[in-house]
């Protein structure tokens, strides 16, 4: 299954990452499943052009981070639920 | 049969620790462990668990009298998280003669017990008695008279028997209610729509109602009982203290 796995994590107004994120990547990289994410983008909160605000924008997504798997035909699935994204995709993926 | 477990020494030292560490020590150490989902705040016992496990089995009682609330909610947590939520109905056998005999409301005479006894405690025996353990939402500070002595881990005596040990973890034991809310909203956790509408301890739609500002959360419970009796047996450990 080829897919492409695009994060969006948000940074706050003060530049901090959200607590949030912060703790989704950490878990990222703990389990490995890093090698995974394509591309990681950033939402500024006090930027709404920066690329992650656009993106959450375009996909009506109001929550970080959360995640675009884009299949091999296409198609686009959001995923805001960590846990969600690992049952159904990063499990799956070699 | 399950290896017993020091449940006195690791008590002593995981009583400090947080839930995350306490429901760590859970599933590295029961591969049949479950966690018991009431439909109220301890869907935040869901979110800790995904941070340290993949297998995920939960299980729910369906008394038959939820808010339909409740019932929107369950699924709206197995839409979140993406997993299967097992709910657990009373046995027909028991329960019909029961409602033929005693109609729908016998507990506001009667008491809450025979009416729990058969709507949730018959189903938790039957699903309990296919586990080694099991992780539960109690905290003491739900209950001054009943859950104050609640340890982080324990052997559960009134399910489990020593040839057939159970294990019973609390990891939200030492937490106070804001802190549970704390985490509801800094994770976007969903939460029962009955929250909103002054409920805070969420059971039976006949046997719950909202509570006033500073009125214990175990006031809106089971209201014309005395408070030493608001427990449903589901946590038998609790009333023999
Ligand atoms: S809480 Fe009330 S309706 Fe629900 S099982 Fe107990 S007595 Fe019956």
């Amino acid at each position: 299954m080829t897919v492409k796995i695009t994060l969006v994590k948000k940074v706050m107004a003060d530049g901090s990452p959200c607590k949030k994120c912060a703790d989704v990547l950490q878990r990222l990289e703990k389990s490995g499943y890093i090698q995974h994410i394509d591309h990681i983008v950033e939402a500024h909160e006090n930027d709404s052009t920066s690329e992650g605000m656009q993106l959450a924008q375009t996909l009506q997504v109001d929550k970080a981070p959360f995640f675009i798997v884009e299949q091999a035909d296409g198609q686009q699935v959001v995923y805001t639920v960590y846990f969600k994204l690992v049952q159904e995709v990063l499990k799956h993926l070699q | 049969m399950t290896k017993p477990l020091n449940t006195l020494q690791l008590q002593l030292e995981y009583s400090e620790r947080d839930p995350e560490a306490i429901l760590e020590l859970a599933f590295n150490t029961f591969d049949n462990i479950a966690i018991s989902f009431s439909g109220a705040e301890d869907v935040v016992l869901i979110e800790l668990a995904t941070r340290v496990t993949d297998n995920i089995s939960v299980f729910t009682l369906d008394t038959g009298r939820l808010h339909p609330e409740t019932y929107r909610f369950i699924d709206q947590v197995r839409e979140h998280y993406g997993i299967e939520i097992e709910t657990l109905s009373p046995d027909y056998a028991e329960l019909e003669p029961f409602v033929k005999a005693k109609g729908l409301f016998s507990f506001y005479q009667d008491g809450h017990q025979e009416c729990c006894g058969i709507r949730k405690v018959a189903p938790l025996r039957r699903k309990l008695s296919q586990l080694d353990a099991w992780i539960t939402g109690q905290r003491k500070d739900q209950s001054p008279d009943t859950r104050a002595h609640i340890p982080v881990i324990e052997q559960d005596l009134f399910f489990g028997s020593q040839e057939k040990p159970l294990y019973k973890f609390n990891p939200l034991a030492h937490w106070h209610s804001a802190k549970v809310w704390e985490t509801i909203h800094e994770y976007d956790v969903p939460f029962n729509e009955l929250h909103h509408k002054g409920f805070v301890s969420i059971g039976c739609e006949p046997c719950t109602r909202p509570v006033l500002p500073n009125q214990h959360e175990r006031a809106g419970r089971w209201w014309w009982e005395t408070a030493t009796q608001k427990e449903c047996g589901l946590h038998a450990s609790n009333q023999s203290k």
